[in-house]
């Protein structure tokens, strides 16, 4: 984490002060082109539009965020639940189909009964009026005992014996057939839950966690960064001081400890949050604090600079509040920068994240996150050598694409970088 | 210059020192005590055992009577006893900090002699073939979790060719004829726990390199000393590699003390004999002694060098004076 | 790339001569493990790893043998009653037991000292020292005195503070140092904190033989590394086959398989592979033939379900009822075990002398998820349409702990998520690391529902886990094991007589009406029996997992390659 911020640090450091670097490759009406018709963003766009991967990858993120955000639309399209166990399927191998267990039939032709319960007495009471299926029970049980029993014959049977009573409608009850035997692109994992899907449901929690961490500590970094560059001093002192010991902590033992305290003790956040996304929030709440840091440095680099220019000179004398300098004149000056900065930090996060799951530490079952999928998985990484590789490949390809981005959104950003 | 170090330094201890207090804190609030992880494996703990062991540990006084405790012993070179293994700190530490210092080293040493060459060269032909390549592995580098990448190095290496060590720091139990022999049984060991360290690191170096030496050979000297004629090795070398130099002994000096940290996961997946291991285990079993003593010189190896880097600028660049 | 190449084949070819997959012989033996190891100090050493390791080079004064009986180590004969060693004796109105022991002639230290009765009062004395950190010295502290017989120096004589039916069980873990070593240590340090602990000889001298009675003494440690040992010339009993035993620890249990494959080490402990890996491994070797052999024995662990019997909902005996209705434990063993886990009935285990199934003495719950619904509309809580249950408003909601990266325990809790899901009871798993699910959670009693394991030896008095004065709280310093905060006066009167009762028939009867009283207020829901696991090579004999507290190295010196 510290490393790649620091370096993309040093970047802004050292494109601040000298414009006339050259780039002279460009003749003067590209260069009036350029620099009169296209506002900045279009700029921007165009540079990163030159950085193939970056541009690549941000397709590639797109995908994923698409992705993880249509999760409930693919489990509604596809059936596949990522809590939905099969014990009777467990470690599959990809590409195999899965039969339900009796038990997940028996819930199932519950959860008809209840929900179509019209349907239900009806079909039950033409099941047995043919004698097709003789249920010991008396008649008084709604013959259900009837649809239970129907149910634990192999599916082509069940087909046969519903196409026989056509003038009963059962399309609720062939509708839960096709339930019952299911397909895994990616195998099963330890409790016969789809790989896919949970990939899918951890995209969300993995890219999730990572995304808001990157933003939210950039806006801690942003905010005592500002501060401490801004009144200089005693204060700045002050402030970078106590950012230089935390930089110094060594990070990973410092989160280990800090799992470890239990964050549900505070009143507050107990009822703030529902409990099953208490890990998260923890997650969420421990690495912002240990990675605000190197922003806050880069920021107040920034505004240390700035503070010396005419415009701010000129806003003083004015009668502008110090508030209004700092976020009306001086933060617009550093948002590329620290646009950056959070794309780079979102894939650090992600592999901190994994990291600290992958420890046992992290996000908790049975919610997915690539971290705890990859540390499910080790056990068993010699038998389901695809349960180890699928999580990791997909945080080395979520971290790469956003990396890409972010030296894409570097250069695109870099004055001195247009048309190297 | 003198003073200058002399008042770094005493920063730099008073630092120390208040991290420590704070990490002492840190471990008091988790939950669980020493006493408590003893109970919890033995049901047949009395509350006299409890009470007993409390007063021996002196769990029964505030963190700061404690802290100061703890702090007066280290001062008088008495490292303290470790309560997991029932062993004086110093003799549980000292083999495995050699051994983390001995993989961390290596690894360093590893990316930097490979992270060299490629950044310089991909720094010298921007946009060539070369350049995109070296810095498409670059970001792949970055981008992959270190543990992941051990656990497959370990199915591709030691299972399915079996020509590598699972795991481990060392064969035991053998006699080594000669201490070749040992360096090759040593260095056996390490190939697999180098690369997954070195992979990400050879990374980040590669694009700082890349981007410093870029930097340098943008200055207005460099076209100066071009102009004069100069051969290109000594305008790459003397003028433009020198000046990248600075970045580099930062990236250098931070990422020595990061190796301390980061290698737990590494250490983990690979059952390697470092302290890195130690730490986490420490601090689960609220081992205190441990870890603080693990805290200690990880703080300290990072601030110190933070100093060093300081004072290598100045031999580095003149222009920077220490005041 | 040249330089690439003669780099990667240079280490192809030292790989090559690195690995040699030789078969397992006597000349030596590599065991993992993946459990840490402490200091070897016998009486201060808390793991269970170190017990492993402990059972190979020092022997105790009884033992319990893989037939879960308890038999003489070092001494000639167990005293009882009926041979007359065991006297139960009347002192100032106060019943107290007093037994004579026998130390074996030839037992001796790793250094041809002579292992006498002097050994054993030392050993009491350092264990009841203040300044010694001790874990638990109950077995110590309730021998009143040990007198030496003046003639023989090998004949000793116990007087117990109570008198006790299971005294002999007890000095199972009454561990022995050297006199002759160890006391110009304690005497030097004795009054100094932890002194003892730091300069033991077990601390820096590890490999003096004279520390060690057993049939292999220490000849290299590293701890957190490994520890190699070698035959005791001085062994008592029958001679060690293996030339010698190296221990070696592997954290990761994912590295401590590849080790075994990889040839690195040739057998894994019980203390190695989770039971998923083992079971897996189990298969892959039956595709592979490879020369393993996955060895399975249930042990005594118990895992369960404590309920808080505080919390509102599961006060109700009905929820309690219907929460053990609603599991199906049949399938649960079949489908995430194999059937290789044995599902529980009760805290006692089948090797006990006190276990039945007898239904007149056990409370059986049959699966059926209707009976369960049925139970739980019996007591008010209703199906809504969002299928959980609610009464008075109030959702059908548990939260169910476990401890965090326990892949069993986890898998089992999804499962019974889903089981209790179907009923209509909402679950919300939360799961901690050991140390605060342990060291916070179960001691303050925060949970509804919290699952862990015990282990259950064989005859042992559940005092700490079920007496009502065993209920965790601030006042008794966190320090009972009645999590879930059990209270029966008759099950506090059984306990309370268990101790004194010398009669084995009228034990068994007082334990079956524990087990009465334990299902049918089912305080705790039982699993299973976890199954230990060994990996070991296919041509190892004589070795077997004894499935109880004390490990398969007590017969280390029978083990052997063919």
């Amino acid at each position: 984490m510290d490393l790649q911020t620091q370096e993309s640090l040093t970047h802004n450091n050292q494109k601040e002060p000298n414009m006339s670097s050259p780039h002279s490759s460009l003749n003067e009406a590209e260069r009036k082109a350029l620099e009169s018709a296209l506002p900045m963003w279009k700029i921007v766009f165009f540079q990163f539009k030159e950085h193939k991967m970056a541009f690549y990858s941000a397709f590639v993120i797109l995908f994923f965020l698409i992705v993880a955000l249509s999760a409930e639309l693919i489990t509604k399209v596809t059936g596949l639940d990522p809590n939905r166990q099969n014990v009777g399927a467990r470690y599959l191998a990809p590409m195999t189909r899965a039969e339900a267990t009796d038990d997940i039939k028996e819930s199932a032709v519950e959860f008809y009964i209840n929900q179509h319960s019209d349907e239900a007495k009806k079909l039950a009471a033409e099941l047995r009026a043919q004698k097709i299926i003789v249920a010991s029970e008396d008649p008084a049980n709604d013959n259900q005992d009837a649809l239970f029993t129907l149910m634990t014959k192999p599916t082509t049977e069940i087909k046969a014996t519903l196409a026989q009573l056509k003038d009963v409608d059962s399309t609720h009850y062939s509708a839960i057939l096709k339930t019952f035997s299911t397909f895994h692109i990616f195998g099963t994992d330890e409790v016969g839950r789809d790989v896919l899907i949970r990939l899918i449901y951890g995209a969300r929690v993995s890219i999730g966690v990572a995304i808001m961490v990157a933003v939210f500590s950039a806006f801690i970094g942003l905010l005592i960064g500002g501060i401490a560059g801004f009144y200089g001093g005693k204060i700045d002192m002050l402030l970078m001081r106590a950012t230089d010991a935390l930089l110094s902590l060594p990070t990973i033992p410092i989160l280990i400890v800090f799992s470890a305290v239990d964050l549900s003790k505070l009143p507050m956040i107990k009822q703030m949050m529902n409990p099953s996304y208490e890990s998260i929030i923890k997650m969420f709440v421990i690495m912002c604090l240990f990675s605000w840091m190197t922003v806050a440095r880069l920021v107040r680099g920034s505004i240390l600079s700035l503070r010396e220019r005419e415009f701010v000179l000129a806003a003083k004398t004015l009668g502008a509040t110090d508030a209004t300098i700092i976020i009306r004149h001086m933060f617009p000056n550093v948002i590329a920068p620290m646009l950056v900065a959070i794309t780079l930090g979102i894939g650090s996060s992600i592999i901190y994240e994994s990291a600290l799951s992958f420890l046992g530490l992290g996000i908790m079952p049975p919610t997915p996150s690539w971290g705890n999928m990859l540390n499910n998985a080790q056990e068993v990484i010699y038998k389901n050598v695809w349960l180890t590789v699928l999580p990791g490949l997909m945080i080395f390809i979520t971290t790469v694409s956003f990396n890409f981005v972010g030296d894409g959104l570097q250069d695109a950003v870099d004055p001195k970088s247009i048309r190297r | 210059m003198g003073t200058y170090i002399l008042r770094r330094l005493i920063q730099t201890v008073v630092v120390i020192a208040l991290i420590s207090y704070m990490c002492f804190y840190l471990m008091t609030l988790m939950p669980g005590d020493p006493v408590e992880l003893m109970i919890q494996s033995n049901p047949r703990i009395t509350s006299e055992d409890i009470a007993r062991l409390r007063e021996l540990y002196n769990l029964d006084q505030p963190a700061y009577v404690r802290y100061f405790s703890w702090a007066k012993d280290i001062a008088s070179g008495d490292l303290g006893y470790s309560r997991t293994y029932r062993v004086p700190v110093q003799e549980l530490m000292g083999p495995r900090l050699k051994n983390t210092f001995v993989l961390s080293f290596i690894a360093l040493l590893t990316s930097l002699l490979i992270a060299l060459p490629f950044g310089i060269y991909s720094a010298l032909k921007p946009g060539s073939r070369v350049d995109y390549f070296v810095n498409f592995l670059s970001f792949g580098g970055i981008s992959i979790p270190s543990f992941w990448l051990g656990l497959i190095l370990i199915i591709i290496f030691s299972v399915q060719f079996g020509i590598l060590p699972a795991g481990g720091t060392e064969t035991i139990g053998v006699e080594h004829e000669s201490t070749w022999a040992f360096i090759k049984d040593r260095a056996l060991y390490l190939i697999l726990p180098v690369i997954s360290l070195s992979v990400q690191s050879i990374g980040v170096f590669v694009r700082y390199i890349r981007s410093s030496m870029m930097e340098a050979m943008r200055n207005d000297f460099i076209r100066t000393a071009k102009a004069k004629g100069l051969s290109r090795a000594v305008v790459v070398w003397k003028h433009g590699f020198r000046n990248a130099l600075i970045p580099l002994i930062t990236i250098f000096a931070l990422s020595f003390s990061g190796l301390f940290s980061g290698a737990i996961l590494t250490e983990t997946v690979f059952a390697y004999q470092g302290v890195g291991k130690l730490v986490y285990d420490s601090i689960m079993a609220n081992d205190y002694n441990v870890a603080m003593i693990s805290f200690i010189i990880s703080v300290s190896m990072v601030l110190f060098m933070n100093l060093l880097a300081d004072i290598l600028y100045g031999f580095a660049d003149p222009r920077i004076s220490y005041t | 790339m040249t330089i690439a190449r003669t780099l990667l084949s240079v280490v192809v070819s030292i790989g090559m001569a690195g690995s040699a997959f030789a078969k397992a012989t006597n000349n030596e033996l590599k065991i993992g493990i993946s459990q840490e190891f402490d200091s070897l100090n016998p009486i201060l050493s808390s793991m269970v790893a170190s017990s492993y390791i402990r059972y190979i080079v020092n022997r105790r004064l009884t033992n319990l043998d893989s037939k879960s009986k308890w038999q003489a180590q070092i001494t000639k004969e167990l005293p009882t009653t009926e041979n007359g060693l065991a006297k139960i004796v009347t002192v100032d109105g106060k019943k107290k037991i007093v037994t004579q022991w026998e130390i074996k002639e030839s037992v001796k230290w790793g250094d041809g000292t002579p292992l006498t009765c002097d050994d054993i009062i030392f050993s009491r004395t350092v264990a009841l020292s203040n300044n010694v950190s001790i874990p638990e010295r109950e077995v110590y502290e309730q021998i009143e005195k040990i007198e030496v017989d003046p003639k023989n120096p090998k004949k000793c004589t116990f007087t117990y503070q109570n008198a006790i039916w299971n005294h002999v069980n007890q000095l199972g873990t009454f561990y022995l140092l050297p006199k002759h070593l160890e006391e110009s240590v304690f005497n030097k340090y004795k009054d100094q904190k932890e002194g003892y602990e730091k300069n033991s000889n077990y601390t820096k001298n590890p490999t003096n033989p004279g520390l060690y009675n057993g049939p292999y003494v220490v000849s290299e440690l590293k701890l957190g590394d490994h520890i190699s040992m070698v035959p005791n010339k001085h062994f008592y009993g029958e001679a060690p086959k293996i030339k010698r035993i190296i221990i070696k620890l592997i954290p990761n249990t994912g590295t401590l398989e590849a080790n075994l494959r990889s040839g690195t080490i040739d057998k894994i402990s019980v203390l190695g592979l989770t039971f998923d890996q083992a079971i897996s491994l189990e298969k892959k070797i039956k595709t592979e033939s490879a020369d393993f052999t996955v060895v399975f024995e249930p042990s005594a662990v118990h895992e369960h379900i404590d309920l808080n019997l505080d919390n509102p909902i599961l006060k109700d005996i009905k929820v309690r009822k219907a929460l053990a209705t609603a599991i199906d434990k049949e399938q649960l063993v079949k489908s995430l075990f194999e059937g290789k886990q044995p599902a529980s009935l009760h805290f006692i285990t089948p090797k006990d002398p006190w276990y039945t199934d007898d239904p007149k003495s056990v409370t059986t719950y049959r699966y059926s998820k209707r009976q369960a619904a049925k139970i739980l509309d019996e007591a008010g809580w209703k199906e809504d349409k969002d299928g959980y249950r609610y009464k008075e408003g109030k959702k059908l909601s548990l939260n169910f702990m476990t401890t965090a990266g326990n892949k069993t325990r986890e898998a089992v809790q999804v499962y019974l998520q889903n089981q209790w899901k179907q009923v209509g009871i909402e679950i919300i798993i939360k799961n901690e690391p050991g140390r605060v699910f342990f060291g916070e959670t179960t001691k303050k009693r925060r949970f509804d529902m919290a699952m862990y394991a015990w282990v259950a030896n064989p005859e042992n008095n559940p005092r700490s886990t079920l007496h009502s004065e065993m209920i965790s709280s601030e006042k008794n310093g966190w320090s009972g094991q009645n999590y879930p905060g059990f209270k029966n006066p008759r099950m506090d009167k059984i306990i309370e007589e268990m101790d004194g009762e010398f009669n084995p028939k009228k034990r068994i009867e007082l334990a079956a009406e524990m087990q009465k009283i334990y299902t049918d207020e089912i305080p705790v829901l039982p699993l299973y029996y976890r199954t230990d696991n060994a990996v070991i090579p296919k041509n190892m004999k004589n070795f077997k997992i004894p499935g109880h507290q004390f490990s398969e190295t007590n017969d280390v010196e029978r083990w052997t390659m063919e």
